[in-house]
């Protein structure tokens, strides 16, 4: 295993300095950095050029030069990075540490979603294969697939951004939007929980009143000009998520656990209104950290002290049901605060930002930053998403169908297993080890590859830097931004042979 | 009996819960900065204090300076160069030997109270005349050629102010250090040669308190005045040395430095927040006594590169006001914009056409019929109305003078005494009439141009398509590397670009049309154009400075020089909470009056 990873390093390291070198001489070659000071009219432009030639060592030739940049990179190794300065003069180092926090903050978040709804939708088509359904993800994660991000960008504004807020000034749904709403829900939930014919009837009539209800509660109560979950909103979403939990990771037929998510779920509404009276008054970030990890403890406690004999799968269920729990009180601490960020006089009344990372000078405590990151990270989220969304679920469904077929499935179906262990413990678990692989990747590339996202929604992270350093015949920051994504993909593919043979027993690496 | 005890609870819990749910959870202090700021889009992020560097100078920058600095003057939008009494007065003691004397208004202070005095303009006088940089300084001489990197023997008592001034025009012709008066308040420089444009020579200084307490070490704002004073008039190199170091690097910042220093200004605002590569904002500048007082509190300039992002932050109120790049659709998703005014107008950039009077590819222009000829039939009114009407409307008009700015005073007379008027529609049988006179039988005629720019590579295909019907055979000298190839003898015969214009100064004629001139790309030379050049070079009347403008602008159409065409289009929009805004065609297009811009 040491050798096996001590190995791959070597290669790494092989393979970085080749791409560096390669790629240092095709941003040197690809044009003249001094090239807008030779088409400029100034006086003293003999020396502007002279001083930006020594700034950036153009005087010495491309292959030599190589080696001085990667003298400057090397002293990383003593905690000196030298990635050299770009044609402002401003050192790279600097900027690069700026991209790549705003890359991050711009990536994470999506990621996670993308991950999470792409392998639920990809298994639940994969179940549902050849329904309506599964039809409709299809097209449509096939069109998301087409779409190019910057005209999507623009129709996101459009619609979620400068449609959304002009409709929130007077939040009306009207009676046959909200009916259409409904019956479109009623038959997503009807395609997918499936069944006998009368079950699906039954699926669509409660999953259209249901929706139906909901909305004619929103609509009628002013929901949206003042949202808020409340008791009775985290009390049905803790029992539901219990109950949903409970069946999904160990069945219901396991009395102990769901005890265990049902305790947690009670422990959590109980806390509902000492935490929004008491401590939501006083939030931080690091108090807001310390309260998500003493959720998933408290759960994870109360799970392995009710569970039984599978002490563990119980702890698991219970720390799962208490971080949703968590965040649907978390969501309800924001809009508590939600009417004093959309009627500030920085929003105005338009929270769905369509550029930036933030609003200007907006001040605000612990809640109001966090809605305000929210109503920035929209747009660019769902955008990334749609793209990430697509090739998941595709992959997704197509190695859950894959191991779905295979012999070992049919046995366990035989030896009376119920559907939920099958898909779950038999299936899902074989069908996650390519999908790791995929995942793995993703994550490296999309660090450097939300070159054009950013660009339209005004985020400078790596993608800026790269496109800057392009345009402007830049090597310096192309460079470090080609370190970074190098590295990163270097490191992931390492990740992803790791956990290939972590997670399936028949690959070792040696 | 079990059961009723549970739905005793049921009953129970639920009531409370319909109790509690109507009253929500108090909430703390929002901590909400309930200010009103205008935001302006610009698709540069700022990133440095002083824009008088070479790496500084940007308009990204300058914008921003301008808000946060007063000076003795400014340009308005007719243009025109308006004099701003409450920072002071200059005026011109004597011409020969060019003598100015620039005095400070009593109260005008910096951002953080101290006043300005002759010190700050002792410090932009040595900064942007680089007098006192050590002589014969190359810093190339001292750069290892294997490494590149600066050798042992690099000085570390080398003066260098980067500011690109030089020893034979503008500042860097005043050699001797400006006298200070006793009351500190004014400063006479003395030019060793005569500068027609002596107003713009100066610049808006940096805080002489803030460059010499970093370079120098030193904590008290009077003592480091003082000591910058004693340093610029003893020549004291190893001071100097630091100071300049200070001076060309100690202002660049990409988010809002910890020093509050670093960025005070004497302008009607002063920058109060920077967000890398977000947004920078400025509020009314507390200290500020001059004339040009602003309405607003608070203005922020979020930095958006993309054009119609900017569209779009505009309609959904994260920006109220934007200049971006025009192109047709720009305009075409603007207008289409509910409570948004559009202001189409000019930049300062303006298209041309010059002809190689010598050293031409196929030396067709070299005869004067043939200029004529071609100049027939450049289609000017076609390319305006086909490329740039479409962007600013009908109001674009043909650009007619080589010399001065539209708008600015004297540009009216100037095209009604030249001849660009002859050029203005396409004339095909006077071109063909000239060039049988002519007898030229070879019409190759190779157009450089900007392969990469759209806008050009149209223009070209008009100019080709209309040109042939004279019997012109206009050649694609397309490039990407069409700037480097500008001036090459021998490598074309006709260029398209354009040149900006940055103030109305008169002394850029010399470099862009005399016999020999750094700009001078096309081997014009005319012995004529030449002598009036030299007079306007030393005349320091402005009344006579257009006349003699206007009349290098007439030999210039006589001569065929080449044509105008078009001044770029720009454009700019806002929403109906400010107002206020009206451009200029001269950098600091929409914020020259800032101060005058007003919340709805």
């Amino acid at each position: 295993m040491a050798s096996f990873v001590f190995r791959r390093l070597i290669a790494a390291v092989i393979v970085l300095l080749a791409a560096t070198f390669l790629m240092y001489m095709l941003v040197a070659l690809s044009g003249d950095p001094l090239k807008e000071l030779r088409e400029s009219s100034a006086p003293n432009k003999l020396e502007l050029m002279a001083s930006l030639s020594q700034r950036l060592n153009l005087d010495v030739p491309p292959f030599f030069r190589y080696f001085l940049w990667l003298g400057g990179v090397g002293q990383c190794f003593v905690g000196a990075c030298d990635f050299g300065v770009n044609v402002q003069g401003l050192p790279v180092v600097v900027l690069l540490q700026q991209a790549m926090g705003s890359t991050l903050q711009l990536v994470t978040g999506a990621q996670i979603i993308a991950i999470i709804v792409g392998l639920i939708v990809g298994i639940t088509t994969a179940l549902r294969q050849y329904s309506g359904y599964d039809y409709t993800i299809t097209f449509a994660s096939f069109l998301f697939f087409s779409l190019p991000i910057f005209w999507v960008a623009v129709l996101l504004k459009q619609y979620i951004a400068i449609g959304f807020n002009n409709w929130l000034a007077d939040p009306l749904i009207g009676i046959p939007v909200m009916i259409g709403m409904s019956i479109v829900s009623g038959l997503l939930w009807m395609s997918l929980l499936g069944g006998a014919a009368r079950r699906r009837w039954i699926t669509l009539g409660v999953a259209t009143a249901s929706t139906l209800a909901l909305l004619a509660y929103f609509e009628m109560s002013g929901w949206f000009t003042t949202p808020s979950v409340g008791i009775v909103g985290v009390s049905v979403t803790a029992i539901a998520a219990a109950l949903g939990v409970t069946a999904v990771s160990v069945g219901l037929k396991d009395k102990n656990a769901l005890r265990g998510a049902l305790a947690t779920a009670a422990l959590g509404i109980a806390l509902y209104y000492p935490m929004t009276y008491f401590v939501f008054r006083s939030m931080s970030l690091p108090l807001f950290f310390a309260l998500a990890l003493g959720a998933v403890v408290a759960g994870g406690a109360i799970g392995y002290f009710l569970g039984g004999r599978d002490r563990w799968q119980s702890a698991r269920t219970s720390a799962i049901v208490a971080v949703i729990i968590g965040a649907v009180i978390a969501i309800d601490g924001h809009l508590l605060y939600w009417n004093d960020y959309i009627n500030s006089s920085r929003v105005n009344g338009r929270p769905v930002a369509t550029i930036g990372s933030v609003t200007p000078n907006l001040g605000g405590n612990f809640w109001i930053q966090g809605i305000d990151t929210f109503t920035h990270l929209l747009l660019p989220t769902i955008a990334i998403i749609l793209i990430s969304f697509a090739s998941l679920t595709r992959y997704t469904r197509a190695s859950m169908l894959e191991v779905m077929n295979q012999d070992y499935i049919r046995t366990a179906r035989s030896k009376g297993l119920t559907q939920r262990t099958v898909v779950v413990r038999h299936a899902l678990r074989n069908a996650l080890i390519p999908i790791a692989t995929v995942i793995a990747l993703d994550i490296g590339a999309l660090i450097g590859g939300a070159v054009i996202t950013e660009s339209v929604f005004g985020w400078s992270g790596m993608g800026r830097l790269f496109q800057n350093g392009i345009d402007h015949v830049d090597p310096n920051p192309v460079m470090a931004f080609f370190v970074v994504t190098g590295l990163l993909a270097v490191i992931f593919n390492l990740l992803a042979d790791l956990l290939y043979a972590s997670l399936d027993p028949r690959i070792r690496v040696s | 009996m079990r059961f009723r005890r549970i739905g005793a609870v049921i009953a129970a819990v639920g009531a409370a819960t319909l109790v509690l749910s109507g009253c929500s959870a108090p909430t703390a202090e929002s901590g909400l900065d309930e200010g009103t700021s205008v935001d302006v889009a610009w698709n540069q992020p700022f990133f440095s204090y002083n824009g008088l560097t070479s790496f500084g100078n940007a308009t990204a920058n300058n914008n921003i300076t301008y808000m946060t600095n007063d000076w003795f003057n400014y340009y308005d939008n007719t243009p025109e160069l308006k004099q701003n009494e409450s920072y002071g007065s200059y005026e011109l003691v004597s011409e020969d030997p060019l003598t100015v004397k620039y005095t400070l208004a009593d109260d005008v202070k910096w951002s953080d109270g101290t006043a300005v005095d002759a010190s700050d303009l002792l410090l932009s006088w040595a900064a942007n005349s680089r007098a006192l940089d050590t002589p014969d300084f190359d810093s190339n001489d001292f750069v290892d050629p294997d490494t590149g990197e600066f050798t042992d023997a690099f000085p570390d008592d080398v003066v260098y102010f980067d500011s690109g001034a030089q020893a034979d025009s503008g500042l860097g012709l005043v050699h001797d250090v400006p006298e200070i008066s006793d009351d500190n308040r004014s400063m006479t420089m003395v030019y060793s040669a005569p500068y027609v444009d002596w107003e713009l020579a100066l610049y808006a200084p940096l805080p002489a308190h803030v460059v010499a307490k970093n370079a120098l070490g030193l904590d008290d704002n009077e003592e480091a005045k003082t000591a910058l004073v004693t340093a610029i008039q003893d020549n004291d190199t190893a001071s100097l040395a630091k100071i300049s170091s200070f001076w060309n690097s100690g202002f660049n910042f990409t988010s809002l430095p910890d020093d509050p220093e670093l960025y005070v200004g004497t302008g009607p605002y002063t920058i109060s927040a920077f967000v890398a590569d977000q947004y920078i904002t400025m509020k009314a500048n507390p200290e500020y006594t001059g004339e040009n007082k602003p309405s607003i509190e608070e203005v922020t300039v979020r930095f958006i590169t993309d054009p119609l992002a900017s569209v779009q932050a505009l309609e959904n109120g994260d920006v109220d006001v934007i200049s971006p790049q025009s192109t047709s659709d720009l305009v075409t998703a603007l207008d289409a914009l509910d409570k948004v005014t559009v202001l189409k107008g000019a930049e300062g950039t303006y298209e041309h056409i010059d002809l190689q009077f010598d050293q031409g590819k196929s030396g067709v222009f070299n005869d004067p019929l043939v200029r004529e000829a071609f100049m027939k039939v450049v289609p000017r009114q076609e390319i305006l109305d086909k490329l740039i009407k479409p962007i600013v409307g009908d109001d674009a008009t043909l650009r007619g003078s080589q010399m001065i700015v539209p708008g600015a005073e004297g540009y009216d007379d100037s095209i009604a005494g030249n001849s660009s008027a002859d050029y203005a529609e396409v004339d095909v049988e006077g071109a063909k009439a000239l060039i049988a006179q002519s007898g030229a039988t070879n019409l190759d005629v190779t157009l450089l141009y900007a392969s990469t720019n759209p806008r050009r590579v149209n223009e070209f295909a008009l100019i080709q398509a209309s040109a042939a019907l004279a019997g012109f055979n206009v050649l694609d000298g397309g490039s990407a590397e069409w700037g480097g190839i500008l001036g090459t003898p021998g490598a074309y015969d006709a260029s398209l670009f354009g040149w900006q214009s940055t103030s109305l100064g008169v002394s850029s004629a010399g470099p862009n049309f005399e016999t020999g001139g750094i700009n001078n790309h096309n081997f014009f030379s005319n012995a004529e154009a030449d002598a009036v050049i030299k007079k306007l070079n030393v005349e320091f009347d402005p009344a006579t400075q257009i006349e003699l403008q206007q009349e290098i602008d007439k030999i210039l159409w006589e001569n065929f020089y080449g044509v105008t065409i078009f001044q770029f289009p720009g454009v700019t929009a806002f929403n109906d909470s400010v107002t206020g805004i009206d451009p200029s065609i001269l950098a600091p297009t929409i914020f020259w009056n800032i101060w005058d811009w007003k919340l709805a």
